[in-house]
Formats: C-alpha cells, structure tokens, sequence
C-alpha cells in the first residue's frame, strides 16, 4: 500500500449500511448410495459368525490386514491369502471422547485403536463400559468381547474387555 | 516443450449400474494400465486422479481412492474436472523434470447419485436457480437452439450425429450396452422421449459407471517401456465465463480458442488434412458438431455437410464418443485413450485407415464452459 492511498484509507469512515445480503437454499444431494464390494469380505464375514478372527495377507509385503482389505496399496495387487489372528490384541493408541448421556452429563469414553496379536493394522474399537479413561495406556492388552449371537458382522465384537498386564518391564 | 509420450493405458467397460464398488473399479483400470505397460507400483512416481467430492459422496474424495489409484506413498493430487484435464496437470509434473512415469486417472459411479439433479448445483445461487430450473440439460437445449436457429439447421442433422455414434457404439466392446445399436434411425433419434425440448432422450450421452487410466512418461523412459509411444504434440485448454448469457451459445469459444492454442503447439496450419481422426467429449448431439466447426474441421455451419463416419472424410468419434457412455470425469480421458488407439492401430472393429494425427478433446461445465484439447501424434522415434 503507498503512503497516499493509506492516508487516504485512514480517512476513510466506515458507514452504517448493509452490504451483503444472505439468501438460504440447499446444497445436498437428496441421496447417496455407496456401493461398495462384498466378495472379498465373505470368508471374513463367516469366521465372524463363528468368533472366529481371519486377516487377509499380501504375498507382495506379507503384511497382514484386519478388517480385510481389498487392495494392498503398497503392491497395488490384491492380498490372496487368508491368515488367522487372535482375539487378544493391544492399544496401539487412544483419545478421550466426551459424550453427553441421558441425563445430560458429559461422560468421558476412551475410543482406542487396536491392534490384533498376529496382524499388521489397527482398528476402531470401544473399551468395556466402566473402564476407568486413567486406566487406559498404548500397550494396555485387551481381548474381544463378543455378542452372544454373531450375525456375521463388524459389529460382532461389542467392545474389548481389559486383560491382566504381564507384560515385564526390559531391564 | 519436451517430448512426453502416452505409455499405456485402459478403460473399464461402461455400465449404468455396475455391479461392483467404485473402489474395485479405479483398481481394475490402473491395474489394468500399468499391466499394459508392463509396470510395476514401484515405478509409479506421480499420481493425478480426476474425481468430484459430490460425485464421490466424501469431502476431499482423493482420501479413500490412493491405495486402489497407485497413490500409496506416492506424490498424489487431484484435480476436479474431465480427466483429460487431469492428464494436463500429470503433463506439466513430467515437464517440471522431476518424475519418470505420471499415473492419470479419472472416473466416477453415477449409479450411486442422481447426476443430473447434482447438476442443479453447480448453477448460481442468486441468478439462475431460484427462477429457473436451468441444468445441464436444458442448459443444452439453449444452446442446440441457438445453435440450429443460427446456421438453419433441422433437428435431423443433429438426430444423424447420435445415430452415428451409437451406431459406432456398437462396434466399440467397451461402451455402455444402452448406448449401443446398429440399427438405429433418424426417427428413432428424433421421436425418442424429450428430456427438454429439442434435446430428446437419444441425443443426450448418458451418464454411466465408468474408470480410465492412462500413463504418461518423458522421451527416455517412455521409448525403454514401449515400441509404440505416441506422443503429445499439442495441448490448449480455456475456460469461458461462468454466466451462459454472457455467452454466444451458437459457437463454443472456449473451444475455438484452446483448439488454436494447441494448434500453434503442434505446428498445424490445416487442421482439416492435417487431422486425421478426431474424438470428442459431445455431452450432446449437437455439441459434436459446434466443435467440429471450433476445431477447424469444418466452416461454421457446415458441420452437417461433412461425411465423419468411419470410412469418412473425417471420422469423428470412430469409438460412439461420450454418446457411447459419459461417466463424469473419465470421458475426456476416454477420448484420448481412443485417439491413442487410433494411432496404435488397436482400435479393432472401429480402427480408421492411415492415423498418424488425433486429436481429442475434455469438457466441463455448462454447455461445455471449459474446454481442453489434446493433439496426439505416433512415431516411434
Ligand atoms: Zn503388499
């Protein structure tokens, strides 16, 4: 900005008018469907049914992936082989959700990510309701809980239970 | 500006309601392109795909497509328009010297939305949609008016360009089934539903589920991955203003300017003799003739006189171009691919004799607002 136009700016009152005027209209799309693929989840979805954990493996980089993946980016090729995990895994890491509930009070909820013992990725997982946010740590061991009735479902496992730390201290 | 030559590429076949995921079908066309190129990931160094948030139903949609698109870890971007815009900005990182092979890629899965209604939206807010129920449709109807009061042309000149395509439609395994018919006539066309009068059903390229890929590498690598490079001689692209009534919709100017702009690149004084095929994204019938006249190919007015079939002076979309299947951001794409193809002699049952030249072009927008035309050319050497 030059000197004369910043006087001139300076000089420059501000009036009491309006400028803009707001008009409401819509701006969504009135559905969406995603269509996502199945195929590949079928075995997955199976084991579910029966408390059963499976990843599925890349034979380009052996990484092991749970919830199954249909693409291996780093291959660019699809995982072809099936692997069993385990139900017991550990927190990879954790945030602190602040929830209202019914009666309006705000609960603290940790929301953990979690890795499976015998797979390369983490997930999305709640901890047992009632476990205490200052006793969860990356590392804490935890085991699935599962529905009584699995339909076969993401949804089967409920939330994870805490499991005894034996895990000693490297001297 | 430096030779930059198109190593590989594929399509998916287009269909109006696929019966697998998006994901899958972005996997299965750069899959497809790098197996065609006889590439690995690995040599992957840039990625530029060509989606839309909307049309994707995710905010910043490029997030879930990367590993499927050969971004992993890669230098990725996105560009939201035609893939044959997307193909400029994977040009200009070869350009920039940095990288050996450029992955480009666009598409989208109307099956999942209501396309035309998502056009509604992208009219201005204050002007045009309170009043008026102006989208890509009916926007094509002023415009094929304008275009047909201008020059005097009947609604049977216009009709003859879809039959045409769907009829080279058919000879294309590739394109949508309900584009495809051999046996289509003049009246069919013309008696077809009207979607917004003169524009009927059979005149209007239907939006379907659709990906492309194609690979792009500097001289050196490009001539170690492939025999058959063909390579980008000219490339011109515009964009004209955002109101249709600032407008002259009898004509495309955006088009007449990016086909001079790409023209002067490429050292073509005589577009006519000097084109040997042509393969162009008309979003309606009538749009493939206003371009034939924006590209030089034929006066203005004159487009209905020049015979662009296959065996023709002039073949203009030898594959059915967008009529033969439109999926949103992959059709300009397409149109390269097919002047690729051309050029390689790999067109099968729609080849044209003798192309050394092709050109292709991408559209976006309103009555084709921005437009981006590519002249590609073969030649091992
Ligand atoms: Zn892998």
């Amino acid at each position: 900005m030059s000197k004369q136009t910043q006087r001139k700016s300076m000089k420059y009152e501000k009036k009491e008018y309006k400028k803009t005027r707001t008009m409401e209209a819509n701006w969504y799309l009135s559905s969406y469907n995603y269509k996502f693929n199945i195929t590949h989840m079928q075995p997955f979805l199976k084991k579910m049914k029966q408390k059963k954990l499976i990843g599925n493996k890349c034979s380009g980089c052996n990484r092991v992936f749970y919830p199954p993946r249909l693409v291996c980016g780093e291959c660019l090729v699809k995982p072809d082989r099936w692997v069993d995990i385990r139900e017991t895994a550990r927190v990879a890491t954790y945030v602190i959700a602040y929830l209202k509930n019914e009666e309006g009070e705000v609960e603290e909820r940790p929301l953990v990510l979690v890795q499976h013992d015998g797979c390369d990725t983490t997930s999305i997982a709640e901890l047992a309701p009632g476990v205490d946010v200052k006793d969860t740590y990356i590392g804490l061991p935890v085991r699935a809980h599962w529905k009584d009735e699995p339909e076969g479902g993401l949804e089967d496992i409920e939330y994870y239970d805490l499991m005894e730390d034996d895990a000693e201290d490297l001297q | 500006m430096d030779k930059v030559g198109i190593v590989g590429y594929n399509q998916v076949k287009l269909y109006s309601d696929a019966n697998y995921g998006r994901y899958e079908m972005i996997f299965e066309a750069v899959r497809g392109a790098l197996d065609n190129a006889g590439l690995k990931k690995k040599d992957i160094t840039t990625v530029i795909s060509a989606t839309n948030d909307y049309y994707d139903g995710r905010t910043i949609s490029n997030c879930f497509t990367v590993e499927v698109g050969g971004g992993y870890l890669a230098d990725e971007s996105k560009v939201e328009m035609d893939g044959a815009h997307a193909m400029l900005y994977g040009l200009m990182r070869i350009l920039s010297g940095n990288h050996k092979l450029a992955v480009v890629w666009g598409g989208s899965m109307p099956s999942c939305y209501p396309y035309h209604s998502a056009r509604l939206y992208e009219t201005d807010p204050t002007w045009e949609r309170p009043n008026a129920y102006v989208n890509d449709v009916t926007a094509s109807g002023f415009q094929m008016r304008a275009y047909m009061d201008k020059y005097d042309i009947g609604a049977e000149y216009i009709a003859n360009i879809a039959v045409k395509n769907r009829k080279n439609a058919a000879k294309n395994p590739l394109a949508l089934e309900e584009a495809q018919n051999s046996n289509i006539t003049v009246d069919e066309v013309l008696n077809s539903d009207a979607y917004s009068d003169p524009v009927t059903e059979l005149m209007v390229a239907q939006p379907c589920d659709g990906v492309a890929a194609v690979l792009l590498a500097p001289e050196r690598q490009a001539l170690k991955i492939t025999d058959k490079p063909v390579w980008i001689s000219g490339v011109g692209w515009n964009q004209d203003t955002y109101y249709i009534g600032e407008r002259d919709l009898s004509t495309c100017t955006s088009m007449e300017l990016a086909a001079k702009q790409a023209y002067d690149m490429a050292n073509i004084n005589d577009a006519k003799n000097d084109i040997d095929v042509a393969e162009l994204h008309e979003a309606y019938a009538h749009e493939e003739m206003i371009f034939t006249e924006c590209l030089g190919l034929a006066e203005k007015g004159e487009a209905r006189k020049l015979n662009t079939s296959i065996g023709g002076d002039l073949p203009i979309n030898p594959s059915g171009g967008a009529m033969g299947g439109k999926p949103p951001c992959a059709t300009g794409l397409i149109r390269v691919i097919e002047a690729v193809k051309q050029i390689r002699g790999e067109a099968g049952d729609y080849q044209v004799d003798g192309v050394n030249r092709a050109v292709a072009t991408g559209q976006i927008g309103m009555c084709a607002q921005n437009n981006i035309v590519w002249v590609l050319e073969g030649g091992g050497e």
